[in-house]
């Protein structure tokens, strides 16, 4: 079934099955039975995804570094990414760097990304990357699907930057589909589906961008909790965002979703301030609902 | 007797008859509270992102975006909802629903939408003896699930043997005329300037009824991240004309 899923994104966004460069990573976690830490108990890689090791955190979680070792998403590549979080265990994945996705050849493949991950009950995974960066004349596809089993807990982010700003790319990208759909014990809570090909479409419109450049989604979610947790989630996230948002500059917002979490999204005109206030947003959550500050990649400390 | 089209008296009046009924359930003056909405758009007009200038542009790409998703899952409602009465599948339908609420990040448009699907389903089955919407709009209230104007809209079409074209243009026209209206309210923008809006935006609402059947609700995209963001905002304006 995945695999035609698969077929036919390919299909639809130019890219051919045959002739492929394929790459996987699958990551298990798992949560001792002494001690409660959290490790990385399965680790299965194909180049050029790699991980080295897991790193123990104080708060007993295993924080993952995602390597591409070849510097960046090639058209034509797919890249397959599993991620199962044990019951109980608890995962950071970051990447090392924006996720660069070159230009497509001449054959104008995409370069298609299938995310498929699972949590188990009463799990964490907080998956905290840089951005998608789109070089000029790129074609990019990601899905994700994310499973919740009851009681596990997610913080989730994506940053869609407009290109290589430095040099003056801007939206210069061929095209660009992002896939995501969060489940909350079997029950659909997210869907988003954006295909972008701007060349074709005004980026800058009031009912797009607008004067903005970068688009920011994040969800933080725990299955199961009540509705009225999630109200008063808003609310308290909403006091967190504030500060960030400068009309103009940086906008942020904040909505309960269906049931068993919140979505934010942000919207900037430059990348500079972006993480920072993503990580004021996600310490505000992680405080929220577990009552303890995430633990930041050193990166960033 | 037979016309020159070679239909019957009998079937042209059939016809008569379900396009003034179509026309009665697109009406902004259906008590639905169509009107009570702006889905986003107060608080773009109160941070000034939004004028009277931008809304050509602005509705088109509105329709190309959100218009295109409602359009999508008000015509698979329609394919739901068009079928013999035995054979109607409340959980799909239900499903469907779910889909759609999934796919609205923002508390209050989905809250919004959901209201309009309801009352929407209420006044139609007050109308006469349709056991289809009736049968959805209980499973509906037992599951305590949201069902959406455009799916409501889309059931009742199809349940009542419309055209799914002619749904799906008239779920939108209904939807525009709603949120031009909202906007007479928002801006310095008048009956006729808002009259003849609508007027000028009837073939981007037909196309996109015609792209929406080349669409699923599982791959139809949609990026609308400012009217997202104008929807997420509108609870904590300070001052409000429309619900929240």
């Amino acid at each position: 079934m995945a695999q035609t899923q698969e077929a036919a994104s390919a299909a639809r966004f130019g890219a051919s099955l045959a002739g492929r460069v394929d790459a996987s990573l699958s990551l298990g976690f798992e949560r001792r039975e002494t001690g409660g830490a959290t490790v990385l108990s399965e680790a299965a890689q194909s180049p050029p995804l790699r991980v080295i090791r897991a790193f123990p955190t104080e708060d007993q979680s295993a924080l993952v570094h995602l390597h591409n070792v070849s510097g960046g998403v090639l058209g034509g590549d797919r890249l397959a990414l599993s991620v199962r979080v044990g019951y109980g265990a608890s995962a950071q994945l970051t990447t090392t760097g924006a996720t660069r996705v070159y230009r497509s050849r001449g054959d104008n493949l995409s370069a298609i990304q299938v995310n498929e991950i699972a949590v188990e009950e009463n799990g964490l995974l907080e998956y905290v990357p840089d951005a998608i960066i789109p070089f000029a004349g790129a074609r990019f596809q990601q899905q994700t699907r994310i499973q919740l089993s009851a009681g596990a807990g997610l913080f989730w982010w994506e940053i869609l930057a407009p290109g290589r700003e430095a040099r003056g790319e801007c939206f210069a990208y061929s095209r660009v589909g992002l896939r995501t759909e969060i489940h909350a014990c079997g029950r659909l809570i997210a869907f988003e589906n954006v295909d972008l090909e701007p060349a074709k479409i005004h980026m800058g419109a009031i009912a797009r961008l607008g004067v903005y450049r970068y688009w920011i989604t994040f969800y933080f979610c725990r299955a199961g909790d009540a509705s009225s947790k999630w109200l008063a989630a808003e609310a308290h996230m909403r006091e967190t965002a504030a500060p960030w948002c400068k009309p103009g500059e940086m906008l942020w917002s904040v909505s309960t979703l269906p049931a068993d979490g919140l979505a934010i999204r942000g919207l900037a005109r430059r990348g500079r301030e972006i993480l920072p206030a993503l990580q004021a947003l996600w310490s505000s959550a992680k405080v929220f609902l577990y009552g303890r500050a995430p633990i930041l990649p050193r990166k960033v400390q | 007797m037979e016309h020159s089209n070679g239909r019957s008296a009998k079937e042209s009046a059939a016809d008569g008859l379900a396009e003034l009924q179509l026309l009665h359930l697109a009406d902004s003056a259906l008590p639905i509270g169509s009107l009570a909405h702006s889905f986003g758009l107060e608080a773009l007009v109160a941070e000034e992102l939004l004028d009277v200038a931008r809304l050509p542009e602005f509705f088109e790409v509105y329709l190309c975006e959100a218009g295109l998703v409602e359009a999508v899952f008000c015509r698979e409602a329609w394919r739901i909802g068009n079928v013999a009465a035995e054979a109607f599948s409340p959980n799909e339908w239900l499903d469907l629903n779910e889909k759609l609420s999934a796919r609205k990040p923002s508390r209050e448009s989905r809250a919004a939408s959901a209201a309009l699907g309801q009352h929407f389903m209420m006044a139609v089955n007050g109308l006469g003896d349709f056991p289809m919407i009736a049968q959805a709009f209980h499973a509906s209230q037992r599951s305590r699930s949201m069902i959406h104007h455009s799916t409501a809209f889309g059931l009742a079409g199809g349940a009542l043997g419309f055209a799914s074209g002619s749904v799906v243009a008239a779920f939108l026209h209904q939807s525009l005329a709603g949120l031009i209206s909202a906007c007479q309210r928002l801006m310095p923008f008048g009956q006729r300037e808002a009259t003849r809006l609508l007027w000028k935006l009837k073939p981007a609402i037909l196309q996109t009824s015609a792209r929406s059947e080349l669409r699923t609700v599982d791959d139809v995209a949609s990026f609308t991240p400012l009217v997202d963001w104008g929807a997420m905002e509108h609870p904590v304006l300070v001052t409000r004309l429309f619900i929240s």
